[in-house]
């Protein structure tokens, strides 16, 4: 073929730049529109899935407050959830110590702090510290005194420690006279309400 | 629609038109070389505008040579060939050349057919024509280079072929070897010995002539094909196989036109249409024209590639944009349906959280709190538990007297008694307090739920590493005889 007559093809050479023009516009302007259609399902898709997750969610969490909604309020009302109880201690300890017809007692109680993560299987648990010392006739005595402040405590608690010394190194005497000196360490748990952090 | 194009069947007195396409085809008309017939062409070429134009001339002006020249290529070839065209033809205007062959033996060279129009000057007027109104033009061809198509649609085996065609412009011979044009003559429809019979006469001379310039061998035995649909070289064909140096064979209008897949009726009634139909589709290898004639039709060409590269663009552009959009179009309704969808979770979650009471925590946390409350429940000091070994091992060791005792959790389901105790009557014999202390050690080891006992402190240290001090004089207090043991115990919880 011989050299291009680009003078008698300039209708030709225009048309074609047009078509190439046009085409790529017209790309350019879809391909747009793809995109933009593509990000928007991909946003719509996300919504969908967050609002399908806080569905189940909230199917799921309606079937745990169905199951332990009344036990949970059996807890708060013994004081394990929320603020801790103070008074009802004390006044627990004293009942159980009568109850037990023991010879009283003395208690102190440390500042509350945060229980041990172990121990806390990531709830905001804080842990109170009360120190009794009573004596006791014998040592069974102690664990009346468990069960009997077990069955007073308003809230949960575990006996950390204890220990049993003798009074007086004579023989043990056939007398109602206390021989034994018991120390104790509780731990009252309670756990912090309200998404408080522990130890709060 | 892109492959349409005119064949011009140019004789010194007329002038025929083939309106051609793949499949389908037209015959236009004959114009004569007068005043009329260049009008009336010219009218036709404004009715058919943009269609590219080949120019078969039948004509007897012709000449024709077989030249062996060296093979070269590029611009190079194009000189020598130009040279070489010029010094043949001298000063003809419509002059080509066509490489048909490479030798196959020596340096090999390559074989060359140049052929010319003698006398062009019937051509001018049509020609002028075609320029002045812009016809692409893409070639003029001697009318034996369209029977070199037809002979091959015809499908003929033999080497050494002299078709015979008679038309109404006269009668044409022309000479193939293996299906190449080397030698084309005609005979006008003027020509005073135009008789049938003659036919055979002048296949003779043909054969002569071309056996005299050393074109055909002479030992060759030359195959005639009479293509004639009026039947007028029938008794030729008895001639001619009279002598064993041909062997002739009609051509008939039914096997002309299976080959040319034309209807029969279309042919018969113009047979000159079957060598245009042949070369039509076919791409130009002889081509006369001078390079300036060409120009419109290069013209043409650029044109049209660049309207059919446009058309290219502007389809691909279309599609890919039209798939793009169609796609945005779907992505966009299944947004829309998967909103409605979140709609509706959202409702279903409204509905579900309405009727939640009031938390102090977060409902996935009852349950843990729940199990951790009972797991802080369970007592990890069964005081029982513990008291129960060390009350019977003291049982039977009554000697032992006990000063304190310390209880405490030591591990997940173990407890650490720490027991720390003297000798009643301890009259200040080590040996024998040791082997109360080892058997009360013993006894407690054995006891149920004991895992360890260790001595943590003994009334006499005997161990190598230790520092020993004590007194013999004076009273022994019972002090002297204090120990301390360290029990683990598994706990009932």
């Amino acid at each position: 073929m011989m050299q291009p007559p680009i003078a008698s093809l300039k209708g030709s050479m225009l048309l074609l730049l047009v078509a190439v023009l046009l085409s790529a516009a017209g790309i350019f302007w879809s391909g747009k529109q793809d995109s933009g259609a593509r990000a928007a399902l991909q946003q719509q898709q996300t919504a969908f899935n967050a609002a399908r997750a806080r569905q189940q969610q909230g199917q799921t969490e309606a079937r745990l407050i169905a199951q332990h909604l009344d036990a949970y309020h059996d807890l708060i009302a013994r004081g394990f959830v929320g603020e801790e109880n103070r008074l009802a201690w004390i006044e627990a300890v004293q009942l159980a110590n009568r109850d037990a017809r023991l010879y009283g007692l003395s208690y102190t109680l440390s500042p509350r702090a945060a229980a041990p993560a172990a121990l806390a299987s990531g709830l905001p648990l804080n842990q109170t510290r009360m120190v009794v010392k009573m004596p006791l006739l014998v040592e069974t005595d102690l664990p009346r005194f468990v069960a009997a402040l077990r069955a007073r405590a308003p809230g949960v608690f575990r006996v950390d420690r204890c220990r049993l010394s003798r009074i007086s190194d004579a023989p043990p005497q056939p007398i109602n006279q206390p021989e034994i000196d018991a120390e104790c360490e509780l731990l009252w748990f309670t756990v912090a309400a309200g998404g408080q952090e522990a130890g709060k | 629609m892109f492959d349409r194009r005119l064949i011009l069947l140019a004789t010194p007195r007329q002038i025929g038109v083939l309106d051609w396409r793949p499949g389908n085809m037209h015959w236009l008309g004959e114009y004569s070389a007068s005043e009329a017939g260049l009008t009336a062409f010219r009218q036709l070429l404004l009715g058919h505008p943009n269609l590219p134009v080949l120019l078969v001339a039948d004509t007897v002006d012709e000449d024709y040579r077989s030249e062996i020249l060296p093979h070269v290529q590029g611009r190079a070839r194009d000189e020598l060939l130009e040279r070489k065209l010029k010094q043949v033809f001298r000063n003809a205007r419509f002059t080509g050349s066509w490489r048909q062959a490479r030798e196959k033996l020596g340096r090999r060279d390559d074989r060359y057919l140049l052929a010319t129009l003698t006398d062009g000057d019937w051509l001018v007027p049509w020609i002028t024509l075609l320029h002045r109104e812009q016809v692409p033009l893409y070639g003029i061809t001697p009318m034996a280079m369209a029977c070199q198509h037809l002979l091959a649609r015809l499908k003929v085996p033999e080497q050494h072929v002299l078709l015979a065609c008679r038309f109404s412009n006269g009668l044409r011979l022309s000479y193939y070897y293996d299906g190449l044009l080397r030698f084309s003559r005609l005979i006008g429809a003027d020509t005073p010995n135009q008789l049938a019979g003659n036919a055979a006469d002048e296949i003779a001379k043909t054969q002569l002539y071309l056996t005299g310039q050393r074109i055909l061998p002479r030992e060759a035995r030359l195959h005639v094909l009479l293509l004639d649909t009026n039947g007028q070289l029938d008794s030729a064909q008895s001639a001619l196989n009279a002598d064993p140096a041909f062997s002739t064979r009609l051509v008939d209008l039914h096997s002309l036109t299976r080959a040319l897949r034309i209807p029969e009726d279309f042919l018969a009634a113009t047979p000159e249409i079957a060598p245009l139909a042949a070369i039509a589709g076919e791409s130009l290898q002889l081509n006369l024209a001078p390079r300036e004639l060409l120009r419109r039709h290069s013209e043409f060409r650029w044109r049209q590639g660049l309207n059919m590269a446009a058309g290219v663009v502007a389809a691909a552009g279309l599609t890919i944009s039209a798939a793009y959009w169609l796609n945005a179009q779907g992505l966009h309704e299944q947004a829309v349906q998967l909103q409605a969808e979140t709609r509706r979770e959202e409702l279903r979650h409204a509905a579900v959280v309405k009727d939640f009471p009031a938390l102090t925590t977060r409902p996935d946390e009852l349950g843990p709190t729940l199990a951790l409350a009972t797991q802080l429940s369970r007592m990890p000091l069964d005081f029982n538990a513990l008291f129960e070994p060390l009350g019977q091992a003291l049982a039977v060791n009554p000697q032992i007297v006990v000063k304190s005792l310390t209880l405490q959790e030591s591990a997940e389901g173990m407890a650490e008694v720490t027991l720390d105790a003297r000798l009643a009557d301890f009259d200040g014999n080590y040996r024998a307090a040791m082997a109360r202390i080892d058997n009360l050690v013993a006894q407690l080891a054995a006891a149920p739920g004991v895992t360890t006992v260790e001595r943590v402190s003994s009334p006499v240290n005997t161990a190598p590493t230790a520092t020993l001090s004590g007194k013999t004089l004076g009273e022994i207090a019972p002090e002297e005889s204090h120990f301390t043991l360290s029990l683990q115990l598994r706990t009932s919880s």
